[in-house]
């Protein structure tokens, strides 16, 4: 079977034809072994996990005590980066969800990289937050004795939800795909023979099952949006329930969700770039792509800046006097140029290459995505950290070490390791499973060959 | 050469000023009339700066450096620079014998304080309260006695507090918080806080305090007195609201959470079943 797409476009002055057939197809987006560079890349990743985890051996058996938390600070870098990842992984809700049920078409080579940056980032913020924990074995003790009105409590039941309804995402669009992967075992090695008959084998392409499939996606699609919405905004309100300096807002939830749909998209940007090179997918992950997605970003990035605005310049317009002392180390003192840094990286920059129509090409997008995820992180310590170290009620007689705080490199070595682990858990995925829908794109270039 | 020399006077007098001096005080403390107790202070001056030393290891005396009038051997001080030590029941004899006494402290320990010395002499002396109330007013009376001749005689011109004992610090009972005894020893003050809260049953806590007094230390003086409004104590903490334990949530709280949870996950479970009709479908076709 021969199909023919045609990506046209008056507005972007794009005209690309690309002759593609299923074989082609299945061919193109087919998992790939890892190449020299796939190897090294792992190998890293690995090697970083493994530090990461020697770290936490440590933390374990000395306690926390190896961190540089203290009284001022308990939350350091691995509530930053529990924040940092929940914001992430909301991408997969705007990706997957968002444009499917806005019938947005040309988002389906993406949805898939959006859900497994979703999934990797979700198991990774659970992962977080138990290693923040000093007793983690006392985890088990928010389900016996939990409670429901505590905003922590919230967190736990929408991340677990968030996350079971992620895997579902990943999974159900998954079935089609693993049909094609099955159908000739000898490429295959015989563990990932083992792992498509488990997940797909009895997936037969037939119209009933696709009929069950797509309802229960659309279905799953509804359902994200809000518990997707959830996730971000009660993690926000786990700050602005604590009436501290900086964390005090009733813009919170808001702001959280509109950073976390920036740094979200601004990865979904970096995965495309990096899939689009290491696997050749040019002909999936068009130019076209790009321009869609930079004209999302540098709205979403608008949106974030006014978010900022809101929360940064009320509350510097009125100075109160327990606010004073946080916002001037924020804007002019100790945390200035991390603050700066932050604006400017993780907004006004990549603002100004987006705008621009040059600046929507693959490689600006990636340059100024990787900026919006740096900036992202560096965001959210800035949330958590500076307030714990101005509390209304400074504490007597504490040492001078517990008014400062810079972590640890154990505590460095963790929150990299888990940045890692959440990049290892997206490579494998690549390496085991079609990064870009199969089957999804053969019916739409199907369609898309069919006369009307 | 002027010019030198005044550079190295002024860097001698800058050295000298910086060099930390070491400053060790006795304080004599009777609470409630009860037994008393001495507290020592070791400091070090530098500048206008006082820090405090712990780890100073004090012995006190009571009248004369004997190892019969050794208050205590191994009192040593803490982070603020204090250490306190008893009247031991073995100096009951010495203590009643004389209307006059001088507390002796010895340091050692620490190299700045290494034979160091302080006293301290105090006169017996007590505080005597009583409570008048009359129709329209209240008041609070103190006397101030000291110890002279074996006779109690009442000690004029002395500068007092007089103040309710609160949580948070002392208040004070009307528009004074200092008063001068008269010549019969003795303060009258008015007490103007009706409506403070006091226990359940009104008590409220009267304190009479003489401080740093170069004769007779610190005094100070309690007394309870049914003054105060009673405060009807009303605990929320078993009624059901957002701060109480996990099985007083709030009825709204467990309704929203509940049917919110029910929903999305009841739709997820209907999810995973569609999941397993996908596979029967699978396997009729077959």
């Amino acid at each position: 079977m021969k199909i023919t797409t045609q990506n046209k476009s008056k507005s972007f002055a794009v005209d690309t034809t690309i002759t593609l057939t299923e074989e082609q197809i299945s061919r193109d987006l087919y998992p790939q072994k890892f190449g020299i560079r796939g190897k090294i890349w792992t190998a890293i990743l690995i090697a970083i996990c493994l530090i990461g985890a020697y770290a936490y051996y440590l933390q374990l058996k000395e306690g926390l005590v190896v961190t540089h938390m203290r009284d001022y600070v308990s939350w350091g870098i691995y509530i930053s980066n529990f924040v940092f990842f929940v914001a992430i992984s909301l991408v997969g809700s705007l990706i997957t969800a968002i444009f499917r049920l806005s019938n947005v078409r040309w988002s389906t080579p993406l949805t898939r990289i959006a859900e497994i940056i979703a999934v990797s980032a979700i198991v990774f913020a659970s992962i977080i937050i138990v290693v923040d924990m000093g007793r983690p074995e006392r985890f088990l003790n928010l389900f016996l004795h939990g409670r429901i009105q505590s905003p922590i409590m919230w967190d736990v039941i929408v991340i677990g939800t968030y996350f079971f309804i992620s895997l579902l995402l990943l999974y159900l669009p998954l079935m089609p795909d693993l049909r094609i992967l099955n159908r000739d075992p000898k490429k295959n090695p015989r563990f990932l023979n083992w792992l498509y008959h488990i997940g797909g084998s009895f997936w037969k392409g037939t119209k009933e099952q696709f009929r069950v499939s797509n309802r229960a996606i659309t279905i799953l699609c509804i359902v994200i949006i809000p518990v997707a919405f959830c996730i971000h905004t009660v993690t926000s309100w786990l700050f602005a329930t604590t009436y501290r300096p900086g964390w005090d807002s009733t813009n919170f939830g808001a702001y959280f969700v509109s950073g976390a749909f920036l740094v979200g998209a601004g990865g979904v940007v970096v995965a495309m770039y990096i899939f689009r090179k290491s696997y050749n997918l040019e002909k999936y992950i068009t130019v076209l792509h790009f321009e869609k997605m930079g004209r999302i970003v540098v709205l979403l990035a608008l949106l974030y800046l006014y978010f900022n605005v809101n929360e940064y310049l009320v509350p510097a317009f009125k100075m109160k006097k327990p606010e004073e002392q946080h916002l001037t180390q924020l804007f002019a003192g100790e945390f200035a140029p991390v603050f700066w840094f932050a604006i400017l990286i993780g907004m006004i920059i990549p603002i100004f290459i987006l705008i621009f129509k040059k600046g929507r090409k693959p490689l600006p997008m990636f340059i100024a995505g990787i900026m919006i995820v740096i900036g992202a992180w560096f965001k959210r310590y800035l949330i958590v950290t500076p307030t714990l170290l101005h509390p209304f009620l400074p504490m007597n007689d504490v040492p001078e070490s517990y008014k400062h705080y810079f972590p640890s490199w154990q505590e460095w070595a963790i929150a990299m390791g888990s940045l890692a682990g959440a990049l290892l858990i997206i490579t494998f995925f690549a390496r085991v499973y079609p990064i870009i829908p199969m089957q999804e794109t053969i019916n739409e270039e199907n369609e898309k060959a069919e006369p009307l | 050469m002027l010019l030198t020399a005044f550079i190295i006077s002024s860097a001698a007098h800058t050295q000298d000023s910086l060099a930390k001096q070491p400053l060790l005080d006795v304080n004599y403390f009777s609470y409630n009339n009860n037994i008393p107790y001495v507290q020592v202070m070791a400091r070090l001056k530098q500048g206008r700066k006082f820090e405090p030393v712990k780890g100073v290891i004090l012995k006190v005396y009571l009248d004369s450096i004997s190892p019969s009038l050794l208050m205590t051997e191994k009192g040593v001080t803490d982070e603020t620079g204090k250490a306190d030590a008893a009247m031991p029941p073995s100096l009951q004899k010495e203590w009643n014998a004389s209307a006059k006494h001088t507390f002796i402290a010895e340091a050692s320990g620490v190299k700045e304080f290494e034979g160091e010395k302080a006293l301290m002499e105090i006169t017996k002396a007590k505080l005597l309260m009583d409570t008048a109330t009359g129709s329209e007013t209240k008041n609070i009376i103190v006397t101030l006695v000291a110890l002279e001749d074996g006779k109690w005689t009442p000690v004029k011109d002395a500068d007092m507090k007089i103040m309710i004992k609160r949580l948070g610090g002392d208040l004070t009972v009307g528009d004074e918080a200092n008063y001068t005894t008269d010549s019969s020893g003795t303060v009258t003050a008015e007490f103007k806080r009706d409506s403070i809260p006091g226990d359940a049953n009104g008590n409220i806590v009267l304190i009479a305090k003489v401080e740093d007094n170069d004769n007779y230390g610190n005094l100070s003086l309690e007394k309870t007195a049914k003054w105060g409004a009673p405060l009807a104590y009303h605990s929320a903490l078993y009624e059901r609201s957002l701060f109480a334990t996990r099985d007083k949530a709030p009825i709204w709280l467990l309704f929203m959470a509940y049917f919110i949870i029910g929903i999305v996950w009841g739709t997820l479970i209907y999810l995973v079943f569609q999941i397993f009709k996908i596979k029967k479908l699978g396997k009729q076709a077959v």
